[in-house]
């Protein structure tokens, strides 16, 4: 029994070394790589400007809206003749369809914490539709539902409205808050390793003013860098612009959510 | 940023460095110069109402101007005329909005209106419409009535410009109604002089008699701080736009100049010889009392506040030889040095306190013939972009209001005049033609 | 026999005929390379190249196989001459580029102060001025580019200059200006150090820091407004008045 012990402490010693040394090496291989990184970043200029023409490149820059068809009058809360406004690259557009509440986006802000939409709910009725976000700007219908949505490259993203009416009656302030979140994300904090995320969902309130305040959030990703750049890009936000001046209200609920695809 | 510790994300974070880099440069560009996506906006012009013989000289001077204003803004795309049907709407019982949403036009929002003159006043009536929202579409009613003057015809335009603009723009204001102030020589000497931010409505201010430099307005508009040579030394003056003179402004002994206010109207900071014999900064309170030495470089001048917190103030110094851009807090301290080579002068700071705009010459020498560009910076992350590249001497830019276009002295026409151009490097734009002109520096609202 | 053996005779000698041939011909056909680019020649003469201070000197050059030439970086004719009016002594480079390289060639002109004239032989002459006798001795004196430190001839100016003004009792303005390059804003602090440098050198030299006031112009005040190294010259100056 001795002798087995013995053998037992000798296979581990057996590992220690070479371990440690293996650590060791990987460490330095990090730094080495780490510091050429560093060190071989460009600091200098790029140039910008007439060079290039319309500099702010589109591929960074929210659509503001997607094609839709013209909605017809609707005094249904869930304004469902609208599509789903957002989409996903490998996701068609969801038509409209009675159980609209499925559509990406939300009438009221859920209470539950557990995915209230399941990601793949694609609905059965695919519209053909531009499938990157290469929709002309201006081109997008209006968001006569309570939601808006933007996408970039690699991520979409949607509000909703606590109050319903406040999207179909002001779709164009729905659409400035869209254009002035997307202009304050900066898609670089987001860890590029990332190609897939649970949608992270924000909450917060626009005063008349339009100052947003109450930045929350209801549900994360589970990506840190996600959820940061999402609430970085609300915190740097000083104003939407003051609500509409019919609206009565003293301010109004967004809800906000992302979804990251690469 | 991120801390990264893995070795697998090490990799990875070796390999998207380079592109990254361009990628913040655009994601931190977008931010300082307030950049979203453009709107598609069609104007069509107003329709008359009436049959008063100062209709069309009126409505054309709107029509343009409003035009000139909206096409200016930095977040429209607007739709040519060609496209637009012939029949434009006056009122909105005339606006059929599928003819704008939809192609050709495809427009997101659509101005009109009408313009009428009666009795010696002209009355303007303008809606902005959502085009892609039939069933709500308004945005924007808005009625004005002035004396019926050319004039008038233009503020009314640029009025309601600037409405259409805050609505659309993410509530930031339109600047059609602000103003600038330049250096012109054209009265013999070097005065004060201002104008609209188009270049309209050129007009002298100061009557100094001698040279007149650095105009910089006040943030409430009432008052043009500037430096003055008198018989035996510059002064720091100031100038009542409501009295239309000078007003009494503490003396220093030696040299004064350069001055710059701080954003809430509060601190004057200017460069002055009077404790060492050489140019350094000091701060004092907008009357001109209390003067406090902020720098000691020996060659310091051009302070510029942060709009934005008021805690820091940019400057020049020679202090290590060529000038360079410094940052300091706003009593003096933590020091630190923003340019690293060249000849770097005029810095302007964006009213979001993000960006520094500034004049460098980056390969500086006796035998290389100056040709002195724009540059904006990020001061996070010390990256830089170059705004003008077509040569000449380009130097001192002062930013718009909004964040979005800046304004500058330059000598590619071939003498010293203002030029202004929007924060992308588009929309260049020539505003002052007569004379030398140089030095200007945008109003704070 | 005899007759397969001479034609094989025969073909072999065409063969070897048109081998040469036609080697011979090889050797005319290429072209001769062409010969290499000629370098490129430029004198440049300075008449006259020893002048008095205030005088002017004529620069002659001319160059040959070039196509850009540049006097002390200024795009010029290839040949030409240029009149140039130095405060002291100065050296010109001419530099000729061309296909075949690039030559150089210097002048010098050299500048001997202003001899003091000889008082003239009149039983009364008139008594010189407080303003001649000070536009005689304290001169004005040249900066080198972006700089404000004294040059080795200013300090020696500077040192005789504070002796006259020590001993009439003067007050004197000192005046510093920078050239029309660079910006308007930091060349009135460059134009500060400049008065500041001739200041500290009469202090020095035993002025009383009371009789000396020092102001700058900056770029505001040139004596001349041309584009070229001999007037930014003249402009990179301390310029003194006398205080009454």
């Amino acid at each position: 029994m001795a002798y087995v012990r013995a053998n037992l402490f000798y296979e581990r010693e057996q590992w220690r070394k070479p371990l440690l040394l293996s650590v060791g090496f990987h460490g330095l291989l990090v730094l080495a790589i780490v510091g050429l990184g560093y060190v071989m970043q460009p600091r200098a200029t790029s140039n910008w400007g007439m060079k290039e023409g319309e500099a702010v490149s589109a591929e960074l820059v929210n659509s503001a809206s997607i094609p839709l068809p013209h909605p017809e009058e609707t005094k249904s809360i869930v304004a469902t003749e609208n599509k789903g406004v957002t989409q996903t690259l490998p996701q068609p557009k969801p038509v409209e369809t009675e159980d609209g509440i499925s559509i990406k986006g939300k009438v009221t802000p859920p209470k539950h914490i557990d995915k209230p939409v399941p990601p793949a709910h694609v609905t059965p009725h695919p519209l053909p539709t531009p499938v990157d976000t290469a929709v002309p700007y201006g081109e997008g219908g209006p968001v006569s539902g309570p939601y808006g949505s933007f996408s970039t490259a690699s991520a979409k993203g949607g509000f909703s409205f606590q109050n319903a009416d406040f999207g179909s009656r002001f779709s164009w302030y729905v659409q400035n808050v869209n254009r002035v979140v997307s202009a304050h994300w900066y898609q670089v904090e987001v860890d590029p390793r990332v190609t897939n995320a649970k949608r992270v969902y924000l909450t917060f309130d626009i005063d008349r003013s339009g100052k947003p305040s109450n930045i929350q959030f209801e549900q994360r990703s589970d990506i840190p860098s996600l959820d940061l750049s999402a609430m970085r890009a609300l915190q740097r936000i000083d104003t939407f612009g003051p609500l509409p001046p019919d609206y009565r209200g003293d301010k109004v609920s967004v809800e906000f959510w992302f979804d990251f695809h690469k | 940023m991120l801390r990264r510790t893995k070795t697998h994300v090490a990799i990875l974070c070796f390999l998207l460095w380079l592109p990254l880099t361009r990628v913040m440069a655009q994601d931190w560009i977008k931010t300082g110069t307030n950049r979203g996506a453009p709107i598609r906006l069609a104007v069509p012009d107003f329709k008359p109402t009436g049959t008063d013989a100062q209709n069309d000289p009126l409505l054309s001077v709107f029509n343009q101007t409003l035009w000139s204003d909206l096409d200016n803004a930095g977040i429209f795309e607007m739709v040519a005329k060609s496209f637009y049907p012939l029949q434009s709407p006056s009122t909105p019982n005339e606006m059929k909005l599928d003819a704008w949403g939809n192609p050709p036009v495809n427009a997101a929002m659509v101005a009109f209106g009408n313009l009428g003159v009666a009795a010696g006043k002209v009355d303007v009536q303008g809606w902005l419409y959502d085009a892609k929202n039939p069933s709500f579409p308004q945005v924007l009613g808005k009625q004005y009535k002035e004396d019926a003057t050319p004039d008038n015809a233009r503020l009314i335009a640029h009025r309601f410009a600037d409405e259409i603009i805050f609505r659309l723009g993410g509530g930031i204001p339109g600047i059609a109604e602000s103003r600038i102030y330049f250096v012109s020589n054209r009265s013999g000497n070097k005065e004060i002089w201002s104008m609209d931010y188009d270049g309209a409505n050129q007009k002298q201010l100061t009557k100094h008699g001698d040279i007149a430099l650095s105009p910089r307005i006040s943030p409430d508009g009432s008052r043009l701080a500037f430096s003055g040579l008198t018989k035996d030394s510059w002064q720091i003056m100031m100038f009542s736009l409501d009295l239309g003179r000078t007003v009494a402004f503490p003396r220093n002994s030696g040299d004064n100049f350069s001055p710059a206010w701080s954003s809430d109207g509060a601190k004057i900071a200017f460069s002055s010889t009077m404790h060492s014999g050489l140019s350094e900064i000091f701060i004092a309170d907008a009357s001109g009392a209390g003067a406090r030495r902020l720098s000691t470089g020996k060659g310091d001048v051009s302070p510029v506040f942060n709009p934005k917190t008021n805690g820091q103030i940019a400057w020049v110094s020679g202090r290590t030889g060529l000038p360079q851009i410094y940052v300091m807090d706003a009593d003096g301290s933590n020091v630190q040095r923003m340019t690293d080579q060249g000849y770097a002068v005029s810095p302007a700071w964006s009213p979001n306190g993000l960006l520094l705009a500034f004049a460098w010459v980056r390969n500086y020498g006796p035998g290389i013939l100056g040709g002195a560009d724009i540059y904006l910076m990020d001061i996070a992350s010390r990256q830089i972009v170059q705004l003008t590249h077509d040569g000449g001497r380009n130097d001192f830019p002062s930013w718009s209001p909004d964040g979005r276009h800046i304004v500058f002295q330059s000598n590619r026409s071939g003498t010293e005049q203002v030029w202004s151009v929007l924060a992308d490097g588009t929309h260049l734009t020539q505003l002052t033609r007569q004379g030398r002109n140089s030095q200007p520096n945008w109003s704070f609202k | 026999m005899n007759n397969s053996k001479s034609i094989r005779i025969f073909v072999l000698g065409v063969l070897f005929l048109l081998m040469v041939a036609s080697g011979c011909k090889k050797k005319e056909n290429p072209p001769p390379p062409p010969p290499p680019p000629k370098a490129p020649t430029a004198t440049l003469s300075a008449n006259p190249s020893s002048i008095q201070a205030g005088q002017s000197a004529t620069l002659t050059w001319s160059t040959e196989n070039a196509t850009d030439v540049a006097l002390d970086g200024n795009k010029v004719d290839p040949s030409g001459s240029q009149t140039v009016s130095p405060a002291q002594t100065t050296t010109y480079h001419l530099t000729a580029k061309g296909a075949g390289g690039t030559q150089e060639a210097t002048a010098q002109v050299s500048v001997a102060p202003k001899p003091t004239p000889t008082p003239t032989p009149a039983p009364t002459p008139p008594p010189i001025t407080d303003e001649q006798l000070f536009a005689q001795m304290v001169k004005d004196i040249y900066f080198d580019y972006d700089k404000a430190e004294l040059r080795p001839d200013a300090q020696q100016a500077l040192a005789q200059a504070a002796q006259i003004i020590k001993q009439k009792g003067w007050r004197v303005q000192i005046e510093g200006n920078a050239d029309e390059r660079g910006s308007t804003e930091y060349n009135l602090a460059l134009g500060e150090r400049r008065a500041d440098s001739a200041k500290q050198a009469l202090i020095q030299g035993g002025v009383s820091p009371d009789a000396l006031k020092t102001i700058s112009y900056g770029k505001e005040k040139p004596v001349c407004n041309e584009s070229n190294e001999d007037c930014w010259q003249r402009n990179r100056r301390d310029h003194f008045t006398l205080l009454h």
